[in-house]
């Protein structure tokens, strides 16, 4: 393997406005953040199930059991806006990456080849759409524009807020155990309620991207005077939006189901429907990040049909 | 294929684009099943769930819900272990496509063919995807066992069943994190290589032109 030294382009021609690293680097600290919550909280819970083990006062159980719950549950959120920053980080660098291939086409692309009609053609990445100006943003995008940033917000205030309760609630457990129990089961919903908001923040975030990435194909193609092709959303994407909306009904449900725990003092009923509760909230959780993977797929999908699409410019110029 | 020094980022060099390399090829295959399965598993987690409450309220028998109460989580957590699995391999194909297309459009402008060398986030990814998949993992199998020792009489099984449930609730919020700063991390390893991207893109037409 041989080695040669390259000298990087001089960024005279714009490329010092691509977005430095710091948002990134901010995702990552959030996420670490995270992880030593979740870490302190992971010995709390060994140390609540060696008192169990030992056969201690069950109140102590109770009361660790309480702070390490609202800690690792905000712990995860704190992770996932770490992810949600890391998120804007890559909308940003979209942006800037169009403007780099706004520059660079111009001077890259083949003569214009024939000149297609607009209308609709199937790729091999499904069907596009050809149209003379740049398609108008979906409603999906349009929505995830405003929304991710009131999700999130709403998150923070769901999460932390949880977490705070959580530790009220854990000094109330060998003083007043009916409103411990109240408590706890304010803490749950709240925080699971949270937890569905913050994924919601990003699966509009991972919509932004997928605007990004229809705006910028769109904008890019009109700057070199060509005709614009589009991928129709797919079946992926129409998916990702019902599994979201889902995921977050079902986080809603379950803080009204929390809601009406709260208010039970017999403790065989509020045994019953925690039991279905606590999976029912992770179930929503489930629905939530299948979407982010669905979100995820028609990223890839759209970027390979970026690629298609410019060196089809380059090389044939249309 | 030639080793190309930059100053402001560690790259490879070829006259061809760059293939999917192995986690981005695991990565295109592998995302659509690992959904599939994590889709299949959520509901008849919260099938069990039901059930157990139903056990619960109608006085069943208590080594049946303790078991019942392993089960459940069990397989739940099959479930979210598959998703964020998914979630990665999904992450993983996205850095594929931008590797392979960015060298496309690099080999069709006639240029060298850079690629970025996998970054030390994207193999932080890969190691921490595959710890917080092996901690999901046994937890569920501890969860499947202990489960089994109940419903089989085992005596002490029963009576340690909530202190099991405890332990291994703990053990599966470490793995849930550890997936968590992964996936960071793998997006984290997207945006650079966008931004890479975004520089590259501007120094093609010098190239092209010499």
């Amino acid at each position: 393997m041989a080695s040669t030294t390259h000298t990087p382009a001089i960024p005279v021609d714009g490329s010092g406005s691509v977005p430095s690293t710091s948002l990134r680097q901010r995702g990552i600290g959030l996420s670490l953040i995270g992880l030593g919550g979740a870490m302190v909280a992971f010995a709390g819970s060994l140390s609540a199930a060696q008192i169990t083990a030992d056969g201690g006062a069950a109140a102590d159980v109770a009361a660790i059991g309480l702070w390490t719950f609202g800690l690792t549950t905000a712990a995860f959120g704190t992770a996932k806006f770490g992810i949600a920053a890391t998120l804007l980080a890559i909308v940003r660098r979209i942006t800037a990456r169009a403007d780099s291939i706004k520059f660079a086409l111009p001077q890259l692309k083949a003569a214009t080849g024939q000149v297609m009609a607009t209308g609709e053609y199937d790729s091999p990445l499904g069907a596009v759409t050809v149209t003379d100006d740049a398609p108008e943003p979906l409603l999906i995008h349009r929505f995830a524009g405003i929304m991710w940033l009131p999700m999130l917000a709403m998150a923070a205030m769901a999460l932390y807020g949880g977490f705070v309760l959580s530790l009220v609630a854990s000094g109330n457990v060998a003083t007043d155990p009916q409103l411990a129990a109240s408590q706890r089961a304010w803490v749950q919903g709240l925080q699971f309620l949270g937890e569905g908001l913050v994924l919601s923040g990003i699966s509009f975030l991972l919509a932004r991207i997928l605007g990004a990435l229809r705006a910028s194909g769109g904008e890019v193609q009109t700057s070199v005077g060509l005709k614009v092709h589009t991928l129709r959303m797919p079946a992926s994407a129409k998916a990702f939006v019902v599994l979201m909306m889902a995921g977050l009904m079902v986080e809603i449900a379950q803080l009204v189901g929390y809601a009406y725990v709260a208010g039970l003092s017999d403790a065989g009923e509020i045994a019953v429907a925690s039991t279905f509760l606590g999976p029912l909230r992770e179930f929503g959780l489930g629905l939530l990040l299948s979407g982010i993977v669905l979100a995820l797929a028609t990223i890839a999908r759209a970027l390979d049909f970026q690629s298609t699409r410019l060196v089809s410019i380059i090389t044939r110029g249309q | 294929m030639t080793t190309s020094i930059r100053s402001d980022f560690d790259v490879e060099t070829s006259t061809a684009a760059f293939a999917f390399n192995l986690p981005q090829r695991a990565g295109r295959l592998l995302w659509a099943p690992m959904l599939g399965m994590a889709l299949m598993a959520f509901p008849v987690g919260l099938l069990i769930a039901g059930v157990r409450a139903s056990t619960i309220q109608q006085g069943g028998d208590a080594a049946t819900i303790a078991a019942l109460g392993h089960f459940g989580p069990a397989v739940m957590f099959i479930g979210f272990a598959a998703v964020f699995a998914a979630v990665s391999f999904a992450i993983a194909r996205i850095l594929g496509t931008l590797r392979n297309g960015s060298g496309l459009v690099q080999q069709a402008t006639g240029g060298t063919v850079q690629a970025l060398r996998m970054l030390p986030t994207a193999k932080a990814f890969i190691g921490l995807m595959a710890m917080a998949m092996m901690i999901l993992v046994g937890a569920v199998i501890a969860h499947f066992i202990v489960g089994a020792a109940i419903l089989g009489g085992d005596a002490s099984a029963l009576a340690s069943a909530e202190t099991w449930s405890i332990r291994l609730e703990a053990v599966r919020r470490v793995g849930v994190i550890v997936y968590l700063v992964a996936i960071t991390l793998g997006l984290a390893t997207i945006a650079e290589v966008i931004r890479f991207q975004a520089i590259r893109l501007r120094e093609l037409p010098a190239e092209a032109a010499r």
